[in-house]
């Protein structure tokens, strides 16, 4: 009984330890198409329906929304952009704090932290540390002419499609840079 | 409209001349996907004496094109519209908003630059029920003929509409939050041609709006003909005062 306590509190401390190690703290998106404040608070109202969202703070003159998030819950990009959608406007700009956790990008820009792959755009061969802003440049999270622009000088053949092929398997890749 | 969002509109139209009578529409509106809404439309006026039920509309716009940059958007929406009436035609001016049974079809663009909106509708309507062409009195014809003159006008069963209208955001300068009120200022052009006889008419509709809370919306409005030579002519010169709340993501599961 003793040793699967110790084997289940182990387990929970690397459970822990792996959410935390992707720990998404803040979000700053800008919405773009809103005119009014309906509009951004239509926007506001739709986040706050994902269950891992704590706080929106809107800057209705920017139109921007701070969002923070509930402590160990998983943060979804795709899914903050489809609330924005659902809403009916879009991102123009995502940036994210990620409080990283001795994760490395590898020789190629990537890094895979728990079920995420990132893949950064200005960043390789190199270790990340404490809460850092990424900004994700995938398409749908800027502009349609920053998009193509972008891919240009992006690098990764999954930047296009935004998934690619990681350890034999279809999985959504998130680029972002630094 | 957003996903999952409803919103509960009631408008009350009227005109004061020969005499004053008024509509009531009651109106549900519901955002299934980011693209696609419905409404649903009740009529009530006292136009045929008594205060009663005129009929019912069903109404849903498709987004097919959505272009958004920082403060502006550009939208392209594909609308239909199918309704009952039991009032009695008595003009060709085809009203599917209480007059008429028929149906509608019509495609809207909306530009949007950070405080002012610009909206372009094109349309067509139809009536299910094909009119007899009928005679009505020309008081103008009385300096032409010392007897009284009827006209024969034809009751065609179609229509062709066109608006232009741009709105203003006057109110806040700058946001502080939610509560504050917005204000707009509307201009409203608003034609409608009949294939048939090629008669016209245009019409002015300026309106003031107030946006309380971010969701709720009152639209007070009143429309004159500018010109127009469509004769025995309804709903010419008409004040418009609208209600209408939102809830967003009233029908949200999560």
């Amino acid at each position: 009984m003793k040793t699967t306590k110790i084997i289940f509190s182990i387990l929970m401390l690397f459970a822990i330890n792996k959410v935390s190690a992707q720990q998404i703290t803040t979000v700053e998106m800008q919405v773009t198409g809103l005119t009014c404040s309906m509009c951004s608070q239509a926007t506001e109202k739709s986040l706050r329906t994902l269950d891992y969202v704590s706080n929106v703070t809107p800057d209705l003159n920017k139109n921007l929304f701070v969002i923070t998030f509930k402590k160990d819950k998983a943060v979804n990009f795709d899914q903050l952009n489809k609330k924005v959608k659902e809403a009916g406007f879009s991102v123009g700009k995502l940036d994210a704090t990620v409080n990283f956790n001795q994760v490395k990008i590898d020789d190629d820009g990537q890094a895979i932290v728990g079920s995420n792959v990132y893949r950064f755009a200005n960043a390789k061969s190199k270790v990340l540390n404490g809460p850092v802003k990424v900004s994700v440049i995938d398409k749908s999270f800027i502009s349609n002419a920053a998009f193509k622009q972008k891919s240009l000088t992006v690098k990764f053949d999954s930047y296009a499609s935004g998934t690619g092929t990681v350890n034999g398997k279809k999985t959504r890749i998130y680029h972002l840079s630094i | 409209m957003p996903k999952n969002s409803i919103a509960i509109r009631l408008t009350n139209e009227g005109m004061f001349k020969p005499s004053f009578t008024n509509r009531t529409i009651v109106e549900g509106m519901v955002g299934l996907n980011k693209n696609l809404m419905f409404h649903v439309q009740g009529f009530m006026s006292d136009m045929d004496g008594k205060y009663r039920v005129e009929g019912g509309s069903f109404y849903t716009k498709y987004r097919f094109l959505s272009l958004d940059n920082e403060h502006s958007h550009f939208r392209g929406a594909l609308y239909g519209r199918i309704s009952t009436s039991k009032r009695e035609m008595t003009s060709e001016d085809i009203n599917l908003e209480g007059d008429n049974s028929g149906w509608q079809g019509g495609l809207v663009i909306t530009q949007l630059i950070h405080k002012l909106a610009l909206s372009a509708t094109v349309g067509y309507s139809s009536t299910f029920k094909k009119q007899d062409d009928m005679l009505y009195f020309d008081p103008s014809m009385m300096f032409h003929s010392p007897t009284p003159m009827f006209m024969t006008m034809k009751m065609p069963d179609e229509m062709v509409n066109y608006s232009l209208s741009s709105g203003y955001l006057l109110l806040p300068f700058v946001y502080k939050n939610y509560n504050q009120p917005n204000f707009n200022l509307y201009f409203e052009v608003l034609g409608k041609t009949n294939p048939a006889n090629g008669n016209s008419y245009l019409d002015l509709a300026p309106a003031v709006q107030v946006i309380l809370n971010s969701k709720t919306r009152i639209d007070l409005g009143y429309r004159f003909q500018a010109t127009g030579n469509m004769p025995n002519r309804y709903l010419k010169n008409m004040y418009l005062a609208r209600v209408e709340f939102n809830f967003f993501n009233a029908l949200s599961k999560n």
